[in-house]
Order: C-alpha cells, then structure tokens, then sequence
C-alpha cells in the first residue's frame, strides 16, 4: 500500500470533493481518497506500483470530461497569476480604451444610403455594426463564452460553429417571420434592452471569472449558473440557442434593420436582409472566437485571458449602466 | 519595479476612458455652457425655431443626438423633430420614457414628436441600449 499526493485543478464547490473521492474511489486499484479544498490536492492510498506520474494520468481521464485534472506538480498556472495580473489590467484597458475612443471619433458613424434597403445594404450595415458599440454587448458575449469554452475545454471548434451556425440560422429564419408577419408584431424595445442587462451581467460574472477572482477567494458561482455554463460547453443545443438568442439582444443596427424586415414584406425578403446582416456581422465575430481559441492554446494564454477578462468586465458594466440608463432606473452617464 | 510600472500605466489609462465616456463632446461645449445654471438669463440654443405659433426643436441623429443638449421655453406648444440621414446605429432606436415613447426611427426622415405644453423640465431621451442620450432643457 502506498500514499501519493496529488495537486488537483478544476474544483469550484463543495460538492466536488464528494465527486472526485466517488469517481476516483471507483477505480478498483484506489483503497482510499480524500480531497483537501483549500490546498487543492488530493490524497490516495493505492495498491498500484505504477509511478506516481502515470497514476496522474490514469485518474485524470477518469475525471477529465468533469473538468478536473491531477498532476503530480503543482500547475504552473499558480505561479503566473500573480504577475500576469499585473500585465492584463493594463493590455485590457489599453484595448477598452482603443475602442470607446474609436466610437468616440465618429470616424464609424458613415451614413449608408438610405431608401430601399437591399441585402446588400444589409450586409455593409452588418460589418459596420460589428466594429461599433454593439460590440460591447453582442461581441463581448462572444468573446467572454469563447475564452471561457476554449479555457476549459481542448475541443472548442464545434461549439464555435454551432455558436456561429445557430446565429446566422436565428436571423434567417426570425428575419424570415418579420418578413411574412409585417407589420403585425414589433420587437418591444424595453424587452431587447432588458435581455441586454441580462447579458452584461452575464459577461461580468464570465469576465471576473477569467480573471480568476472566483478561483482564488474560492467565491463559486451559483450552481445553477455554473451548471448552465457546462451546458453551454458540453452541449449541441445550448450554443446554437444562444446564437439563435442574439437576434434579440440590443444593437440599434440589428433593431433597424429588424424593421426594415418586418417592411419588406415577404419570408424570403425579410429573410435575406437579416441573413445578409447576420454575415456582415460574422468576420468580426470569427475573428473573435477563433482569435481567442488561437490565443489560448499559445504560450500567451494567461495574459490572454485575464486581458479578455478585463476587457469583458469593461464592456460588461459599459453595456449594464447604459442599458439601465435607458430603462430610465439611472441617469445616463456616458457621453460617447 | 514593473508592479509600479504597471499602476501608472493602468491609472493613466483609466483617468483617458473616464475622459472619454464622461467628457463632453467637443461640438457641444458652447451649449452645454449657455444652458448653464444661470436660469433667469438663458438663451434658447439655435436648433429651436417658431413657427406658426409653435415651437420646433430639432436634433440630428446619428451615431449620438446632436446637439446632445437643448434649451427650449416651457409653456407653449412644442414639437420635436428628430432628423436621421442614413442612420442605423443605436441611435435610432429612440427612448423617451417620460412620455412613453419608443420607436425604431426609419433611416433616413424626419420624426414629428408633439410633446404637447410641456411644462419646465427636463425631457430625456436615450437610445435602448443607453449609452446614447439627449436633453431637452424646457426653462
């Protein structure tokens, strides 16, 4: 019988310690388990000679698609956080700052046309909606779901592009309804801006957690959200519903050109003009997702999520007091 | 070293984001000036015309309201006009919660809001999404 020592990563809760002691104690080689929370290790008593390197990695794949990890050497990522963090609160606010003073320079405020709204109007409203502040809202979402998947998970590419598949099919298909329905039903602006509240919360909870304030002060997120953001990773249908979902979150672009839909007056009118807006949305959007899967495999990673996280938690707290602002519950403070 | 490197650099750059999104934009500084607290002598601000026994007030939109801030008299009858020239960014989707209106103003025209006699106040209006917002100073 022998006792090894393993520092363990990916506990958030309480209940993990009963998880990994259950998993790991079903191997028939483990006699005994006992996770230290606050240490974050592991202890077991085994009968296997194997070294304490390969049992690392033979009850790490007993446990992996839960999201914990065993070695035998405490991560590295410990070490870096402290440092990093200090390099990331500047790159994040280097990059909000870059951005507002981009909205601010009215250099993005083009007129396109007016009159009759083509598709491939459409299309040149949707790039311009993508470098403007709707960034804040929609591809902060993105960006802070993508750092967040690709930080958790090796196999990222396929909730990516349901992500991005449930985006482009959502504004097809809705624009497609406002198209055939016309003037009958409007999309309630209170609704969008409320759904847009719920979504900067969401960013600064995913932003915070980038950061890593919840893994170091040991604050879990509620149970019920974490086991969403799970869903959101594991799953098929939860990434292509929230892409699906984006039609309805706040940007005066995606709002306008759901009124010209509901004027054009058809299905197949209606459904070319918001997918032709939807894909002059997607490069930037890509560049997002994919920019940020690329990052995090880099040795890079680190700083890139904190600056990620950092950047979220701006827009995040830019897009909830604009949007209680616009509710009316505060006085607006922003003048960009 | 790099620690204390790091701290300035961060509160530089957050005093640069505070003057960005607190700041008043450049154009609007005359205005923002002459609606001051000075109430007995105010001037009306020129985008505020009579016509026909009513008063019109009228605000571009586009990427923002401008001018962000207006000064109108109060007790007479008002009319808002909002212009929008090729305008699809936030700003089009208008607020004004005290009258209760909302709407997705079309992208390029000319909206007529009646605001009836309105009373001294400030009426504010806001994009859904906030962040931008105007005032109109009914003195």
């Amino acid at each position: 019988m022998k006792t090894h020592t393993f520092h363990i990563s990916g506990t958030h809760c309480a209940s993990c310690k009963i998880f990994i002691e259950d998993a790991l104690n079903e191997r028939g080689f483990i006699k005994n388990t006992c996770v230290d929370l606050k240490r974050e290790t592991v202890k077991i008593e085994t009968e296997s000679d194997q070294s304490p390197k390969e049992l690392a990695k033979v009850l790490t794949d007993t446990i992996k698609s839960n999201g914990y990890a065993l070695s035998v050497e405490k991560p590295v990522e410990e070490q870096w956080n402290n440092d990093v963090i200090w390099k990331a609160v500047p790159i994040g606010l280097a990059l909000l700052t870059l951005f507002f003073l981009l909205q601010k320079s009215g250099i993005l405020n083009l007129g396109i046309g007016g009159g009759q709204i083509t598709p491939t109007t459409s299309f040149l409203v949707g790039l311009l909606a993508s470098v403007s502040s709707c960034l804040a809202v929609v591809g902060g979402l993105v960006l802070s779901l993508s750092a967040k998947i690709s930080q958790d998970n090796e196999r990222d590419t396929k909730t990516f592009l349901l992500f991005h598949v449930g985006r482009l099919a959502g504004f097809a298909v809705l624009g497609g309804v406002l198209g055939a329905v016309g003037g009958a039903i409007g999309i309630n602006i209170t609704f969008t801006t409320i759904l847009g509240i719920v979504a900067s919360v969401a960013m600064i909870l995913l932003g915070l957690n980038l950061v890593g304030v919840f893994e170091k002060n040991n604050v879990a997120l509620p149970s019920g959200i974490f086991n969403f953001f799970r869903k959101v990773e594991h799953g098929t249908l939860t990434p292509l519903v929230i892409g699906f979902a984006t039609f309805f979150l706040p940007c005066g672009f995606t709002q306008s050109m759901q009124i010209s839909a509901l004027g054009s007056g058809s299905f197949v009118s209606g459904l070319l003009l918001m997918l032709s807006f939807a894909l002059g949305t997607l490069p930037m959007l890509l560049f997002l997702s994919f920019g940020s899967a690329s990052f995090a495999r880099g040795r890079y990673a680190p700083i890139f999520f904190e600056s990620a996280g950092v950047v979220v938690i701006g827009l995040g707290v830019f897009a909830l007091l604009s949007g209680l602002a616009g509710l009316g519950i505060i006085r607006p403070i922003f003048n960009i | 070293m790099s620690k204390i490197i790091a701290v300035v650099i961060t509160l530089l750059l957050v005093a640069g984001l505070g003057t960005i999104l607190l700041g008043q934009p450049k154009g609007d500084k005359k205005n923002a000036h002459s609606s001051g607290l000075n109430a007995s002598e105010f001037e009306l601000t020129n985008n505020v015309e009579m016509r026909e026994g009513a008063q019109y007030v009228t605000i571009n939109v586009r990427g923002g309201y401008s001018p962000r801030i207006s000064v109108a008299k109060a007790d007479i009858p008002t009319k808002l006009i909002l212009k929008t020239n090729g305008t699809y960014d936030c700003s089009a989707s208008l607020v004004i919660r005290s009258i209760g209106y909302q709407k997705v103003l079309p992208p390029i025209g000319e909206e007529v809001i009646d605001l009836g006699i309105p009373k001294p106040h400030t009426l504010q209006g806001a994009c859904s999404m906030g962040m931008y917002n105007f005032s109109v100073n009914f003195k």
